[in-house]
């Protein structure tokens, strides 16, 4: 069953005539939208001693109801072992021109398994697996382990791929069609080695990857010696949206270690954007000028010194968001344990407005509501009116085991902050927890975080 | 057939599983109704290593997950592992942490 039909020629591009998912601009999804009463979130058992799959929890979010911050329905995947890591939507707002499409299936992939879930949120507190794609299918494209999803305006999906069927690299992009059948590679093999996010800004006929590893090289965990041997990512890719070819590569070198997380301002008229550079702890701001991209750090934070450690401790910036007014910049530093929003309003002279010392190694707040927090702060997501910050603890399962050992026993959290986007503050709510710690199963981790209606990271303008 | 004692590490937990000839360790556990922690299940994540400690198994795949160092001191992959002879093997989440350790503290 298709999400939609397809648009007409007379349809494209009118947006006068909205009748397909989102909204037509991002200042509509702030005054459009409803606060988030429902959180979708990925939750983890894989690489622990605990026999049950991954899970798409549901998480009350809706400060009104008796189950407010519970997770009130798990769905588990048909199989152990994917690592739930990244998921997205089937249709966002570059598709508000395309009637009778809906944004209602999450695709889910597994980043270890290589599997990927479609789950249809019909009934938004009760998704169900409609699809499930087995990893053969993905392997026949010489792709592995899937990382961000993204949907391609006219229907499809675009799942950025970090590997070969091996777990070596090259990586790529695999292409769903609108049945979230395996449409084939939708890259030339060989445009880039290392892959990880990316994001299209389609008016600019732009689309940017960043660099993690490869499978093999990031799935055992963080070792410094594959840094020392050029094993890890340092380069933005700027790809021609439409022919899917690679336009220019800007090479990062020091400054730019793990280039993770790509957002575009949201406005469809910007080429503006910022990667947070996860090692090298450094925000880097990019931007197009004379037909060319160029990109320089803006914000930097310094490595701190930690008793029990012998080396300093770097900060590790690993995800970032822009608010949907492209007013601020919010971050999360999962070692030092904070997190962050820059006001942005000037986007190559970022200025720090507030933050919370929370988690990590350094966090001044290491409990919430007497539950130990174990871990830093990690994926973020922020509401569509930009008022209300949530996030998550893991990074991805074998990492976690290098620097958060507890966090496998004792389960991930979800928090939140209360954002005033007039003043600059952020403030936690102390009210709001999540404990994935206390499951039927044993404790699960959590990663990332999805509201029904869209959000900042997913939501893209033609 | 080979016979695999599989040995927790931090626990009383053991158990023995009989692997067929060609059979990987993980598929002969799943058999048996064992759990082991397991990911991409073709040798490149690890998430199932374990530690030999008697006998011998080789690899079907290269063990991509694992380094040169990992094999010398005797880590192998249960889902691409094959066991020669009757084996004994440290299994759990718990092994898969001893790969790489937190290189700054």
């Amino acid at each position: 069953m298709s999400d939609a039909e397809q648009p007409t020629e007379a349809d494209v591009h009118d947006h006068h005539d909205h009748e397909g998912p989102g909204y037509l601009t991002p200042q509509a999804a702030i005054e459009e939208s409803e606060p988030e009463e429902t959180a979708y979130v990925m939750g983890l058992h894989v690489g622990q001693d605990v026999d049950a799959p991954d899970f798409l929890a549901v998480v009350d979010v809706d400060p009104d109801s008796d189950t407010y911050g519970d997770i009130v329905e798990r769905v588990q995947m048909p199989n152990r072992g994917d690592e739930l890591h990244h998921f997205g939507w089937n249709a966002c707002s570059s598709s508000c021109h395309v009637e009778g499409l809906e944004r209602r299936h999450l695709i889910v992939p597994g980043q270890r398994s290589s599997r990927i879930h479609v789950v249809d949120t019909k009934d938004r507190r009760d998704p169900e697996i409609t699809t499930v794609i087995e990893p053969d299918a993905v392997y026949e494209h010489d792709l592995s382990a899937p990382h961000t999803v993204h949907c391609i305006p006219d229907g499809e999906i675009l799942i950025s791929m970090l590997g070969d069927a091996d777990g070596d690299l090259p990586g790529g992009f695999l292409e769903l069609n609108d049945d979230f059948e395996v449409e084939g590679r939708w890259d030339p093999p060989g445009e880039i080695e290392m892959n990880y996010d990316f994001w299209y800004q389609p008016r600019h006929n732009v689309m940017l990857s960043t660099e993690w590893a490869a499978p093999k090289t990031y799935y055992p965990g963080f070792d410094l010696e594959d840094v020392e041997n050029g094993k890890y990512g340092q380069r933005l890719n700027f790809w021609d949206w439409e022919a899917g070819t690679v336009e220019q590569t800007i090479d990062l070198g020091e400054d730019g270690l793990i280039p993770l997380e790509a957002r575009f301002l949201h406005t469809p008229e910007s080429t503006h954007g910022y990667v947070g550079a996860a090692l090298s702890s450094n925000i880097v701001h990019f931007w197009a000028d004379g037909g060319e991209y160029h990109a320089e750090p803006v914000i930097e934070f310094d490595d701190r010194e930690h008793e029990d450690w012998d080396m300093p401790v770097p900060a590790l910036p690993t995800d970032i968001l822009v608010s949907m007014d492209d007013r601020y910049l919010f971050g999360s530093n999962w070692l030092h344990g904070e997190v962050w929003m820059y006001d942005i309003s000037d986007p190559s002279n970022p200025r720090k407005a507030d933050s919370i010392s929370i988690g990590g190694y350094f966090g001044d707040v290491q409990e919430v509501q007497g539950r130990d927090l174990v871990a830093g702060p990690q994926m973020i997501q922020l509401s569509l009116d930009g008022e209300r910050l949530y996030w998550t603890t893991s990074l991805f399962s074998s990492w976690d085991n290098q620097f958060f050992p507890e966090e496998g026993e004792k389960g991930s959290v979800m928090l939140k902050a209360d954002v005033n986007p007039r003043r600059g503050t952020l403030s936690l709510d102390e009210e709001f927890l999540v404990d994935f710690g206390d499951l039927p199963e044993g404790p699960a981790r959590a990663h990332e975080i999805r509201w029904p209606d869209g959000d900042c990271t997913s939501d893209v303008w033609q | 057939m080979t016979r695999v004692r599989l040995v927790w590490r931090d626990a009383d937990r053991v158990a023995t599983v009989d692997v067929l000839a060609g059979q990987t360790v993980l598929d002969a556990a799943e058999s048996a109704d064992v759990a082991l922690p397991f990911g991409c299940r073709t040798g490149a994540c690890g998430t199932c290593t374990a530690r030999l400690l008697d006998g011998e198994v080789s690899h079907r795949r290269p063990p991509r997950a694992l380094k040169e160092r990992h094999l010398d001191d005797g880590y192998v992959l249960p889902c691409i592992a094959v066991p020669e002879t009757d084996a004994r093997l440290e299994v759990g989440a718990a092994v898969q942490a001893d790969l790489v350790p937190n290189p700054w503290k």
